[in-house]
């Protein structure tokens, strides 16, 4: 990769957009970082990007033209595609697909109705409808042709019905044509042939393919990618434009990278060409810090967990490396796109307890109050009790040094609130308080259970990486609840905008897949020379993008499975030429990889095995990013002391506080206590202990009592209690 | 409920199994029943999802180690926690209709194996027996007492559908069977894990009739990983929250589950609804229908459900009597329970299931069960739903009433059963999976949703095209909605589907058809049309891929398809598709709810812009005239008027009274009215219809409405005549108000048969089950 070459400091530069603002971060030669806030600035996005790069560039004392100047890496995290989607706010998209098979994308396999829903939505089966179409019936148009499962051509295209398809979708208006047809990847032949038309007839228009997109078997999930990626298509591609224009007009040299779901970057170019690889890379820059942090803290298995205000989201990090998936659901449209696998569920700071009538009992979200009118504390016209007023009555978050002093909680407010509620379950505030912790905790344990334990993995291998608003608040409960030995805070208060900084952390990534199948025995000959045509290209695009051969990393991977049984199972390849010893080690790599993940007895090898999928994932390996030690004041202030309710104590405690002085390398503290750092609380409770390392970052022992039932049942309710 | 039928009893043996209000258990058998009588808000939310966790993760352990299609795409398994009296906690999220399984065969379990070989720590009991209450014997069930201190704590339980247990036909339906020595075996409860190890003995002797050991093998271990999983989960909360607390947290679910159904039936009036539908062929080569006939009376706090006046047992037709209680009780779940996870246990409390041995409904040994599912049980799904929603209409919860919905699509499952050689050599035996893509029913105020999925499932999938292409040798043609399917009515039902292919690079598919719902529709509701029917068209006679070669162009349906169509019976075998054939397999739709003419002329033009509706039907069923073409597309408003008002004026002039005399003039004063159907009313003891008297609430009000016989396949464009495949002449019946010419209500009546009697208001004898005449 290019990079500038100026002998002043350089810096490397992290911006991420999200609804309400505009993150910065950036970091120097020295891993010296320097953080920016902006408002984001809709619809259009590119004004916020601006000014917070300027905001930045005041706080490293230059103006925007030299900071620029001497970036060497800028990425982005991008949600304009993601809004342009779940707003459904895109282009008039056409699509053309195979003649008998317009109604793929309003059958939508029929589990459209449910799909991605949260469980109480899934449980009301007569308010199950399916979404209002990307595509409407009226613009899919069919076109005679005929591919079959092994890409022999049965029907060549009709390239009378092709025109007229064009021109009639040019009639109505559209503005992007998405083209699916089926098997369109097993001999991707017709879909270019139709994009040729496509392009002969409105040149300027933007066109996806589906073969372009994802090249696997599945004609809705992929259609459904095409399709999108066209919706979103302009709309991305003018905002792309418009930021990369503006950065080198302001004296930026390098290429512009973003953020992928899939944790990688890519150029502004291609990220024009294929948006779609944008949509949910949000959270992602969470996990790919975390991934980056870990390994240089030598910790393999992660679980890389945000909360923030309305959301808990969760990834997992196994030997160093993010789980992936290759499929998203959004607005339950579900779709092909790699992507890092984050589970969601809607628990946060936010969420709101209320009680349920039927079953007169307590219940914690999954509404959220938001940031308007936000908890009761923030004296913003909220009166519903949040989880943040329960933090504020049991001394967990301080009440004048929230977000660094610039908002003062009102504890009597959140007092009030929670009194409003804790008269009908015949608790006192303070229970109520801490029993919904117990409940949002436990909804929050629940879904990594799911991640972990449900699939095959034990969580006591892991470390578990604690980050967004709140994420250090619970986490040594969740941790404990689970059996994590450790809790990360990735450094101290930047875990509150750690997902700008993960971006920084990235690499350029490519995705290269090729479908055919292939049953047992395997042929090598096949298998070298798929992989031979996927490197070949793989290469070819990362050295038209500046990397050198050293900086290139190329991996592969098998898509497999038994003929009888449906889960396909990713299994890694060697690399370099391979024979048939090669092969029965795939199987025994295939064999143990399904029984890792399915448990033991559950491969039915008799029927045989196939391969279905070849993937080349191609790294442009980037700069590592250093970063530079906290060198303040070792000198330990004297802490202060708050009324703490600790459960495992049973009450109220005067509790050592401390803050961000005092959080220097090598620090060490003992629960029960609290670190106020400006936007983040560190709640460490009693029998665990936290230590600073170098870089800032606490890591918090979280005790003997992990997994145990002191977590949850110690002082109220539980059977020890009653 | 009587445990005694005559001089013979309920005990699962020739009768199904009915379990006893007490249960005869061996005294051996301790129970650990110690309960909190203070339940904590706190710990209850926690375990309240700990344990409907533990359900998940129970299905989610059977999905991952079974892989198999069936699990993943038909979601036809249900994981379920049990109290030790093997009463429900939770039932899973998957298959609803197996809701009746696990409770009934774990109290036969105890009842009948306490003593010998005894139930403890450690074991597992499996059974696949129909009068045990199995919904067939392709659902195994696996039951695992949990044991606290040497006492039964609850159970866990599954029930998933294996691949192949043996008898004459591959898979689980056999189209010919003509009794249950046709079929797999049944195997009442047997102890298949005994202290935690499997049973070697038991489990070669379960395998050794099956096509497939190797599968069921998996599927065994499946089932037992799952139970093993969720038993685990459970002894971890006892550990940690104490085994008194997670049982008083099982009782308050069961408990609010109780309060919220109870709630809900005191703001119904106490009444009797009733509803029909048909199947045909009992056999191949048979042409008469059967009756399925479903009454829900409610008299104060009780429901009871009666298929009385059913049909007799027939051939492959028939369902256990688990199976029928399955199909109707998942409706209760969907409606009434949506908000308490499905804890169906406290609806059960109050609802009674009456046997009628020797019916379809319930039959009695030997009778074939297998097909059961695919026919009787879904339909009987049907009518549930048209039933509880009949009486979901007189509630005074508008909320509840927002439950009411016409009949689901795919009321019974056409099953294609494809075997053969496949593309790459192999034998391959399988079945088409695409009509999971059903419809889901029109609700009383919005649209059903076209090839929506199953209403007892909360997510129907259907293959991808693709995928049935890489694993079958075949080449879809088309795949599509079917236009005008839907149910018409003021909401209109969600269109079905069709599925056409031609074998590819194979000699020939050969195929087993088993279906119902082929001649005679499901019903609509309040007015709303009937649901269209499930078709199977074989081709023959057409060199269909030359065809398409040399013109250039792919069909999109079977009139553009040469050579001859014949029309294939619901129950057939041994037919072979050949290269050059096609074969075309449409699954019924949703029935609508409410007067077609009711409905808003600019929802039409909608329908008929997207193609969900022909201009035709929309002129003929809805009266909505139309004019221009793409965007341009609108209402001609003057012509729509005039086009309904024709319509409705050949209502009041064809429609003849009613079999007795009209009802007399209005009653005076103005008492608070109580709806009752999308047009009529229950005022003073009276209905109406506006203001049209319909007689007195307790009688059949269509005795003083206008009854207008049409022609069945008036009803639904994509109806065929029945005498394709039935010797049977049927009518769309439309009852019809006489003074406006609102349609209140619709049903397929055999011709000259009188008007049902659909909803009697008023209290009524619960025991009274003999179906009301009209």
């Amino acid at each position: 990769m290019t990079q500038s070459q100026d002998q002043e400091t350089s810096y490397r530069c992290g911006v991420d957009i999200g609804g309400t603002f505009t993150d910065c971060v950036v970091v120097d030669d020295q891993g010296r970082i320097t953080l920016a806030k902006a408002p984001s600035t809709p619809p259009n996005f590119a004004r916020g990007f601006i000014d917070v790069l300027r905001q930045a560039a005041e706080r490293t004392d230059q103006d925007l033209e030299t900071l620029l100047g001497r970036t060497s890496l800028l990425l982005h995290g991008t949600t304009v595609g993601t809004n342009v989607l779940v707003q459904m706010k895109g282009a008039r998209t056409g699509l053309i697909t195979t003649r008998g098979h317009r109604d793929v994308m309003v059958m939508m396999r029929s589990f459209g109705r449910s799909a991605g829903l949260p469980i109480d939505r899934l449980l009301h089966v007569s308010r199950h409808e399916k979404p209002a179409p990307i595509v409407p019936r009226s613009l899919i148009a069919e076109v005679s042709e005929r591919i079959d499962w092994e890409g022999d051509v049965v029907l060549p295209l009709n390239e009378e019905e092709a025109r007229a398809a064009v021109r009639g979708l040019l009639a109505d208006g559209v503005e992007a044509i998405a083209i699916s047809f089926l098997w369109g990847f097993a001999n991707p032949d017709h879909e270019s042939r139709m994009r040729a038309i496509v392009e002969e007839e409105a040149p300027e228009i933007f066109v996806t393919c589906s073969h372009e997109i994802a090249a696997k078997v599945g004609e809705y999930e992929r259609t459904t990618a095409a399709v999108i990626n066209a919706f979103i298509g302009p709309a991305t591609a003018d905002y792309v434009g418009q930021v990369d224009g503006d950065l080198t007009a302001g004296g930026y040299r390098s290429p512009l990278l973003l953020m992928q779901a899939s944790g990688g970057v890519m150029r502004a170019a291609e990220a024009a060409r294929r948006p779609l690889f944008t949509i949910g890379s949000g959270p992602v820059g969470g996990v790919t810090g975390a991934a980056f942090l870990a390994e240089t803290m030598g910790r393999p298995n992660v679980m890389a967990c945000d909360m923030g205000g309305t959301s808990f989201d969760v990834g997992l990090i196994v030997d160093g490396v993010p789980i992936a998936g290759s499929e998203a659901v959004i607005n339950q449209n579900t779709f092909y796109m790699p992507r890092l696998d984050i589970e969601s569920i809607g628990a946060g700071a936010g969420s709101i307890l209320w009680r349920d009538e039927h079953s007169e009992t307590l219940r914690v979200g999954p509404q959220s109050a938001g940031a308007l009118p936000g908890p009761a504390c923030y004296s913003r016209g909220g009166t519903e009790p949040t989880v943040t007023d329960c933090n504020v009555l049991l001394g967990r978050f301080a009440t004048d040094s929230f977000l660094g002093g610039t908002m003062a909680l009102d504890h009597e407010k959140a007092l009030r609130a929670l009194e409003s509620l804790s008269g009908s379950f015949d608790m006192d505030p303070v229970e109520l308080a801490d029993g919904a912790l117990r409940i949002i905790e436990s909804h929050m344990a629940d879904l990594m259970r799911q991640l972990s334990v449900q699939r095959g993995r034990d969580p006591r291998d892991f470390s578990m990486f604690a980050f967004g608003g709140a994420g250090a608040a619970h986490a040594v409960a969740l941790a404990r609840e689970l059996g994590c030995p450790e809790v990360i805070v990735p450094l101290g208060d930047l875990a509150s905008t750690w997902s700008a900084l993960g971006v920084m952390t990235a690499d350029v990534l490519h995705v290269y897949e090729r479908a055919a199948l292939l049953s047992l025995p395997f042929d090598p000959a096949t298998v070298n020379a798929i992989f031979a045509a996927l490197e070949a290209e793989a290469r070819a695009e990362l050295e038209g993008e500046g990397f050198g051969t050293a900086e290139i990393e190329l991996s592969r991977v098998v898509e497999m499975k038994f003929p009888l049984q449906v889960h396909r199972v990713d299994v890694e390849v060697p690399p370099g030429e391979l024979d048939e010893t090669d092969m029965e080690e795939q199987m025994q790599r295939f064999v143990i990889k399904y029984e890792q993940l399915y448990g033991a007895g559950s491969a039915f090898a008799d029927a045989g095995a196939e391969i279905g999928l070849f993937r080349v994932v191609a790294r442009g390996v980037l700069p590592k990013l250093a970063l530079a030690g906290e060198s303040g004041a070792a000198g330990e202030p004297e802490p202060r002391t708050r009324e703490v309710y600790w459960r495992e104590l049973g009450g109220f405690h005067a509790t050592p506080i401390h803050d961000a002085a005092s959080c220097v390398s090598g620090f060490a503290v003992e629960g029960p206590a609290v670190i106020d750092l400006p936007v983040t609380t560190v709640v460490i409770p009693p029998g665990a202990r936290g230590v600073v390392d170098e870089v800032g970052s606490i890591a918090i022992d979280v005790g003997s009592s992990a997994g145990s039932e002191a977590t949850s049942t110690g002082a109220i309710g539980g059977h020890h209690g009653h | 409920m009587g445990t005694e039928h005559g001089d013979r009893r309920w005990d699962g043996r020739d009768l199904p199994y009915i379990p006893p209000a007490e249960l005869t258990i061996d005294p051996s058998l301790r129970f650990h029943d110690d309960v909190d009588d203070k339940v904590d808000p706190v710990n209850h939310e926690v375990l309240r999802h700990a344990l409907w966790n533990v359900n998940v993760e129970h299905g989610n352990t059977i999905m991952k180690i079974s892989g198999s299609p069936i699990c993943s795409y038909g979601h036809d398994f249900n994981p379920s926690i049990l109290d030790e009296k093997a009463d429900f906690v939770f039932f899973g999220p998957f298959l609803q209709y197996l809701a009746a399984v696990s409770s009934t065969a774990a109290k036969w379990t105890l009842e009948n194996r306490s003593g010998n070989p005894g139930i403890k720590p450690g074991d597992m009991f499996l059974t696949n027996d129909p009068w045990v209450g199995a919904t067939h014997q392709a659902d195994v069930t696996m039951l695992a007492p949990v044991f606290v201190d040497d006492r039964l704590f609850c159970w866990v339980a599954n029930t998933l559908h294996q691949w192949d247990l043996g008898g004459t036909a591959p898979g689980g339906f056999n189209p010919i069977a003509e009794d249950v020595y046709w079929e797999p075996p049944c195997i009442p409860p047997v102890k298949i894990v005994e202290g935690g190890t499997m049973r070697r003995d038991i489990e070669e002797h379960f395998l050794r009739s099956s096509r497939v050991p190797g599968l069921v093998a998996l599927d065994l271990r499946a089932a037992t990983a799952g139970c093993g999983v969720a038993r685990e989960r459970i002894l971890q909360l006892v550990e940690r929250y104490g085994a008194a607390s997670v049982k008083a947290t099982m009782r308050k679910l069961q408990d609010d589950s109780e309060s919220a159904f109870l709630r809900r039936l005191a703001t119904i009036p106490d009444g009797t609804w009733t509803e029909e539908a048909w199947s045909e062929a009992a056999l191949p080569g048979d042409r008469n229908i059967y009756r399925n006939r479903l009454t829900l009376t409610k008299k104060g706090t009780t429901l009871s459900f009666s298929s009385e006046g059913s049909a007799d047992q027939q051939g492959t037709l028939s369902a256990g009597f688990g199976a029928w209680r399955g199909g109707v009780a998942s409706m209760l779940a969907t409606t009434l329970l949506f908000d308490q996870m499905f804890a169906i246990e406290g609806a059960l409390r109050h609802c009674e299931f009456v046997p009628n041995a020797g019916a379809i409904t319930c039959a009695t040994r030997p009778a074939a069960v297998s097909g059961g599912p695919a026919v009787t049980l879904i339909q009987a799904v049907g009518l549930s739903e048209l039933v509880i929603s009949k009486m979901l209409a007189t509630s005074s919860d508008p909320e509840l009433r927002s439950e009411v919905q016409s009949c689901m699509g795919g009321a019974s499952y056409p099953v294609n059963a494809l075997e053969g050689i496949d593309q790459r050599g192999r034998p391959y035996s399988s079945m088409l999976m695409d009509p999971m893509g059903a419809a889901l029913p029109a609700l009383s105020w919005r649209d059903g949703q076209d090839t929506g999925g199953y209403a007892h499932d909360l997510q129907s999938t259907m293959p991808n095209v693709e995928e049935n292409e890489q694993i079958h040798p075949m080449l879809t043609l088309w795949r599509k909605e079917i236009t005008d399917s839907g149910g018409a009515g003021r909401y209109r039902g969600g269109n079905g589907g069709e599925v056409a292919f031609v074998p590819h690079k194979t000699d020939r598919i050969n195929l087993v058809t088993f279906a119902s719902e082929m001649a005679v529709p499901m019903p609509g509701l309040f007015g709303g049309y009937p649901s269209s029917t499930n078709a199977m068209r074989h081709v023959r006679g057409a060199d269909v891929i030359g065809a398409i070669v040399a013109a250039g162009r792919m069909p999109t349906s079977t009139e553009e398809l040469d050579g001859e169509t014949e029309w294939v019976a619901g129950k057939s075998f041994g037919i072979q598709l050949l290269p050059a054939e096609a074969w075309v397999l449409g699954w019924a739709s949703a029935s609508g709810y409410g007067d077609p003419l009711e409905r808003d002329p600019e929802a039409v033009r909608r329908d008929v812009a997207d193609g969900a509706v022909g201009a035709d039907w929309a002129r003929r069923a809805y009266g909505v005239v139309l004019v221009g073409a793409g965007e341009g597309l609108t209402v001609d408003e003057e012509a729509t008027a005039a086009a309904r008002e024709e319509i409705r004026a050949r209502r009041l002039s064809e429609g003849v009274a009613g079999p007795a005399v009209a009802a007399e003039a209005a009653a005076t004063g103005g008492g608070e009215a109580r709806p009752v159907a999308a047009r009529i009313e229950w005022v003073d003891g009276e209905l109406r219809a506006d203001d049209v008297p319909l007689g007195p609430a307790s009688g059949n009000y269509k005795r003083a409405a206008l009854i207008l016989d049409r022609p069945l396949e008036e009803a639904n464009p994509n109806l065929q005549r029945p005498g394709v495949y039935v010797d049977t002449e049927l009518a769309f019946r439309q009852t019809v108000c006489p003074r406006t010419g609102v349609l209140l209500q619709t049903e397929i009546a055999v011709a000259g048969a009188p008007p049902q009697w659909d909803v009697r208001l008023g209290s009524t004898d619960v025991r009274d089950v003999a179906a009301p005449q009209a």
